[in-house]
């Protein structure tokens, strides 16, 4: 059942700012609510403890996806059907795309932000390996200043972020030397629409002579929170492209994953699919 | 808390006094008596309370009343204008889309969003336009065909 | 035939489709009343504890009123077959969705929350939720005042089993399993009671499958005579079997406080209530022994399931006695000797699903023959050729099959044909899948081996495999067999039409009414299908068992049929006809075939009927023949009739993931004469569908009694785009009974897909999988993973 709510909707920034400024954590912002009713449904300990939304949906700006000599600036409240129709996205930051692509139903990607999409740190996330091999950052602004942090740092454990309940995420910050790597996102469901991610995968890379430039791989849904491989990438990068060089790849991000998670009920399974769609998404793309 | 909101549905603008966390579902179906929208998960994964908000299908359980002032909602209600079926609902009787038709009008709201945005579409579009919507009668086969024509 | 079908065979609109496809159509939510109270169900946490105390203090109010068991004055306990099963729980709690009492006042929110305020003290007793234990001696028993937790025994005996096993030239033995599976209708439970005036009683309308059973239930519970308690049925949201137990013990709850506050009540199910508290498909464990020689041929068989009933026994008698009459297969053997028990856990409860204890046995027979072929060298077409039902055959309770086609093989020819069987599943098994599943005995914690990785391309598979079944029409020596229909021709010639069998969706008022048409040759609009009402036609038993066009249908043409020939009497004085011609019934008129000026319109005829006094009301009646069993030997005339199907199926299986994506599907059933193409072909895309789920995703777990998969984010069902193709043929066999000899589709359509699903998994990887559902982990490792806890979002 739904808490009676004070609903409060904004057309201005300022205004939002103040709400959250005055209420702290007796306030929660609504975009979507895609994550937050149905919470509400199932009366989970995560939505409850507050007596006010903020409903973020009439604020222009939170709404526009656009470039400047930096970054491709994408607006915290933009929907997924807005990021999947967007030209900019399309061809400039097309992971995300994808990963916008087999996100819940039409229906939710008409409402769900992206931003909505992180700010609870939900493992399965989907937006967020994309993101973060786009390196992406995030703006996040309260009534009285602004910060820009990367997404990395601000997604701290399970379900838990660096956002103070006074602040909002308004901005995704992709930075351009981001752009023009190629790169594919996968995922794997059990159903082919409408599907939790049982594990996805964002990979980047740039190939010179036939040795990786630039490698960048992200996954979700298999760690505690979505996870960037460094140490794989330093590892892979300078390196000749190679059918072993991939398996390797897959391996050293499957001894990674088990460092990070130890064993646990799912990962007979996981653990080794996680590597071989790491490895088929590696062939597809980098080996020619 | 109470509140005064206007919102139009069906073409024709409404102002209730509602108590502005209820579900946009309760209202339509409680307030306005327009029952042709469903509950049938409450989670937004079965799709059968699919309106259409400003030109998007929508899940209706998941939006709040008080988000709603201003918008334009469309049901399964305001499909049929002047006594003439719009031509989805004439295809889904002649093609045999229903059943029980439990999930019958948010299918054929999820559809009209479709066919409103994009009048020319593949049945792969189709398929995914009503992957929101679950049917547990027809398997779908004879929906993507009604859509299709 | 002495004349083409105006209407029957036609693809026809649904006479519910304006209502439903413009929302007007009333489904039991959209029903209020003023004054209307709402029910909530107090439960407990428990899955067996006996109830020692129910407290509650911490709860009054004058807003509320309490109902439990105390204000029951007939039946505490109900059941279609044994009264096991409480209204309100009073002496034990046997799962976890038991209720002990229902909370009723006007703010269903308040009530949720004082639901949680009702102090229950109970004294846990330890859980059974392992069905193969249930008869150990050292299990507690479920209900402690029957002997065991035997619900119910089948055997069956037929030749000489140990001869058998002797003579043969190969064994198989084999061990198979079946998920527990929800229905999943779209539409959640809702009922209304009503208190009608002074002593009148009550009425109760709802998504309510059976309203005779309905009314039984509810006038048993509340002592009232049947006559008192009224059922109308409002549009049914889906049911699959599913809305009929459940339902009718809300119906009762309903009623009682409808009763003690004098209002109308309404319960209305979340799903989350619906999954946990609604009877489910019972998970089975089949062994089958199988002795074969070395053509192929089948000599013995030797079957013993295991059905899990969970804490209620429902429709588990009838459920397990069409597995024990069908659990062989399409087969014929000498020597079978099988034995099907239900038993009770503390699970959740099951009861009727859509194929009734058909498709659990049809996945192990089906993956049996394809192994049977393997292991002599034969294809799947060839072994079910030589062992296949044909005229004459004797089934394994001795019955000779004959008076209707017996198609299992033309059925099978058809598909193969369509799906150019044969030629796909040689080239699939030619090429060896690489060895793609996970060791988990392997020492290295699943990182993988440099040799573990294939090309990607190899590691999609494709893979083709069928299923045949044949199938009992109607109950069955299970009961009763008889049907009624009520028919009223007004004097404008348009006819009000009722059966006793109920709409579910399915498109029975449609079915019906053109069955009408046929016979009294008018178009299919005069016929006004009536509400379903209990105080208007005869109990005609559930409508279950596929078995609503063959025994409703038999029934609105006898009656059509009486109603014809008392207009046909009328003309014969009329027109001085005696003796010479026909008369004729068709497009809206009559004729003679003597003299064609002699003409009169359907309705003016009606309306002379009306001056001349002639009544144009009857209640038709038909009544299904005898049929036999005896319950020592499980031998006899099991099903006055058959029907026959095969499914081939497609599909793709990523050996990298162990995702399994159904192509196509090719259903081709002898249902008998197709009544209505168009909702012919609905039942066969529909059914494929659920069987697909069944296949593929769908199960209910049991922890400890608990249900987990209580929504639709965690119990998966097929979306749209789970299943690329289904393509629907039909062989029209001929059969004396019915209505021009039209039978079943409702079930067979279901029960074929998961074994053919099945066997083209084994097609496409080598391997054979025995434990359904054949989801991402059973590919990969050859069991279920599950979760450690039952938080949500805990799925990773």
């Amino acid at each position: 059942m739904i808490p009676r709510l004070e609903i409060h909707v904004p057309e201005k920034m300022d205004e939002v700012l103040e709400i959250l400024d005055s209420s702290k954590a007796n306030c929660r912002i609504i975009g979507g609510g895609t994550d937050i009713v149905p919470g509400f449904h199932i009366e989970s300990p995560r939505f409850a403890g507050f007596n006010k939304l903020v409903d973020i949906n009439r604020i222009e700006e939170l709404h526009e996806i656009r470039e400047n000599d930096e970054n491709i600036i994408i607006g915290a409240g933009a929907t997924f059907s807005q990021i999947i129709s967007d030209s900019i996205i399309a061809h400039k930051v097309p992971l995300l795309q994808k990963a916008a692509h087999g996100i819940g139903s039409k229906q939710i990607r008409n409402k769900a932000t992206i931003a909505g999409n992180f700010v609870n740190n939900a493992p399965c996330a989907d937006s967020v390996p994309a993101l973060l091999v786009y390196d992406a950052s995030l703006r996040i602004q309260c009534a009285d200043s602004a910060r820009v942090i990367k997404l990395e740092e601000f997604l701290e454990g399970p379900y838990e972020t660096n956002l103070q309940p006074n602040e909002i995420v308004t901005q995704i910050l992709i930075p351009n030397n981001s752009i023009g790597l190629a790169g594919d996102f996968y995922k794997l469901g059990r159903r082919r629409a409408v599907a939790v991610s049982r594990i996805t995968l964002g990979l980047l890379y740039k190939i010179a002579d036939n040795k990786f430039d630039e490698i960048r791989i992200a996954s979700g849904a298999v760690t505690p929170i979505g996870q960037r491989f460094y140490e794989i990438e330093n590892f892979a990068k300078g390196n000749e492209v190679s059918d072993e060089l991939l398996r390797t790849i897959a391996i050293k991000a499957g001894k990674k994953v088990l460092d990070l998670t130890g064993l646990r009920w799912s990962t007979p399974h996981k653990l080794p699919v996680l590597q071989k769609a790491l490895y088929n998404l590696l062939v597809k793309n980098c080996l020619k | 808390m109470l509140r005064d909101i206007s919102l139009n549905i069906n073409g024709k603008i409404k102002t209730i006094r509602v108590e502005e966390s209820k579900r946009l579902l309760d209202v339509l179906r409680e307030d306005f008596a327009l029952t042709g929208t469903k509950e049938g998960c409450a989670i937004g994964e079965c799709g059968a309370c699919t309106v259409v908000i400003n030109s998007d299908a929508v899940n209706s359980c998941l939006v709040l009343i008080g988000q709603c002032e201003g918008v334009e909602i469309i049901t399964i209600e305001g499909l049929e204008q002047n006594g003439e079926l719009h031509e989805l609902q004439k295809q889904f009787m002649e093609k045999g889309a229903i059943q029980c038709g439990f999930c019958t009008p948010g299918m054929v709201m999820s559809a009209y969003a479709l066919v409103q945005s994009n009048p020319d579409t593949t049945i792969e579009e189709i398929k995914e336009a009503i992957e929101g919507n679950l049917c547990r009668c027809t398997g779908y086969t004879q929906i993507v065909d009604a859509i299709a024509h | 035939m002495t004349k083409e079908f105006e209407h029957i065979g036609k693809p026809v609109v649904r006479q519910d489709a304006y209502e439903k496809v413009t929302g007007k159509a009333k489904f039991g939510d959209d029903y209020s009343f003023p004054g209307m109270l709402y029910g909530v169900m107090v439960r407990t946490e428990a899955s067996h504890a006996n109830i020692v105390n129910i407290g509650y203090a911490d709860i009054s109010s004058d807003e509320i009123t309490i109902c439990d068991h105390n204000d029951i004055q007939g039946s505490k306990k109900v059941g279609a077959i044994k009264k096991d099963q409480p209204i309100f729980c009073y002496d034990k709690i046997r799962n976890s969705s038991d209720v002990v009492a229902m909370l009723v006042g006007e703010d269903e929110r308040k009530l949720r929350k004082l639901a949680g305020k009702v102090k229950v003290e109970l004294e846990e007793l330890p859980v059974l939720t392992d069905s193969e234990k249930a008869l150990d001696k050292e299990s507690p028993l479920i209900h402690p005042e029957q002997e065991s937790n035997l619900i119910v025994h089948y055997p069956l005996r037929k030749g000489n089993i140990e001869k058998g096993f002797k003579t043969c030239d190969h064994i198989i033995d084999q061990r198979y399993t079946t998920p527990r599976v929800e229905h999943a209708y779209i539409e959640p439970e809702v009922v209304i009671a009503l208190p009608l005036e002074g002593r009148k009683g009550v009425k109760v309308i709802g998504s309510i499958q059976n309203p005779y059973t309905c009314r039984r239930v509810v006038a048993s519970v509340l002592d009232y005579p049947l006559t008192k308690v009224r059922i109308i049925q409002a549009e049914m949201g889906g049911s699959f079997g599913g809305k009929d137990d459940t339902i009718n013990v809300l119906a009762a709850r309903a009623a009682i406080a409808a009763l003690k506050c004098g209002k109308p009540v309404k319960i209305k199910y979340s799903r989350e209530d619906s999954i946990r508290e609604s009877y489910k498909r019972h998970p089975y464990v089949m062994n089958y022994k199988v002795g074969f020689n070395n053509d192929g041929k089948l000599v013995a068989m030797k079957i013993d399931i295991t059905a899990d009933g969970g804490a209620y026994a429902s429709l588990s008698p009838f459920v397990t006695w069409r597995t024990v009459v069908q659990a062989t297969g399409p087969y014929e053997l000498e020597n079978v000797h099988t034995d099907v028990r239900a038993v009770y856990t503390n699970n959740p409860y099951t009861g009727a699903f859509r194929g009734f204890g058909s498709p659990q046995p049809i996945f192990a027979q089906e993956s049996l023959m394809d192994e049977i072929a393997e292991r002599v060298g034969k294809t799947p077409i060839e072994i079910r050729r030589i062992n296949g039902f044909g005229e004459g055959s004797v089934t394994a309770s001795g019955q000779t099959l004959g008076q209707h086609d017996v198609n299992l093989v033309t059925v099978m020819d058809e598909a193969v044909k369509h799906s150019c069987f044969d030629a796909k599943w040689q080239q699939n098994r030619l090429e060896k899948a690489p060895d793609f599943q996970i060791d988990e005995n392997a020492k290295t914690n699943f990182i993988l081996e440099h040799d573990n990785f294939y090309p990607p391309e190899s590691m999609k598979r494709k893979g083709v495999g069928l299923a045949t079944s044949f199938r009992g029409c109607s109950l069955g020596a299970e009961g009763i067999d008889a049907a009624a229909a009520y028919m009223s021709i007004q004097q404008d010639g348009s006819v009000y039409l009722l059966s006793g069998l109920a709409e579910n969706g399915q498109g029975l008022r449609t079915t019906f009414s053109l069955i009408a048409a046929e016979v009294l040759g008018i178009s299919p609009e005069h016929i006004h299908y009536l509400e379903q009402d209990t105080g208007i036609v005869p109990d005609s038993g559930p409508t279950v068992a596929s078995r609503s066009t063959l025994m409703g249908g038999g029934a609105t043409k006898n009656a059509a049929e009486v109603l014809k020939n008392r207009l046909e009497e009328i003309l014969v004085s009329h027109w001085n006809t005696k003796g010479k011609g026909e008369i004729l019934f068709a497009k809206d008129e009559v004729t003679w075939t003597e003299d064609e000026s002699r003409k009169i319109s359907f309705n003016e005829l009606c309306n002379l009927a009306y001056s001349k006094g002639v009544s144009l009301a009857a209640i038709g009646w038909y009544k299904g023949p005898n049929v036999d069993w005896d319950e020592e030997t499980g031998q006899g005339a099991a099903y006055f009739t058959y029907v026959y199907g095969c499914q081939v199926a497609e599909v793709e299986v990523d050996l990298s993931t162990g995702e399994v994506y159904v192509k196509r599907v090719i259903a081709v059933h002898d249902p008998g004469t197709v009544i209505n193409l168009l909702g012919a072909q609905g039942q066969v895309y529909g059914g494929v569908t659920q069987g697909a789920g069944f296949a593929l995703w769908e199960e209910v777990n049991s922890y400890n009694g608990k249900i987990k998969e209580d929504n639709y984010d965690q119990y998966l069902i097929p979306t749209s785009k789970d299943i690329n193709n289904i393509e629907a043929h039909f062989v029209e066999g001929k059969d004396i009974y019915g209505a021009w000899g039209a039978k079943s589709l409702g079930e067979p359509t279901l029960e074929l897909t998961a074994a053919a699903i099945a066997n083209a998994v084994k097609n496409a990887t080598g391997i054979r999988f025995f434990n359904l559902p054949l989801n991402l982990e059973e590919i990969l490792l050859n069991r279920k993973l599950k979760p450690t806890d039952l938080k949500r979002g805990s799925t990773n």
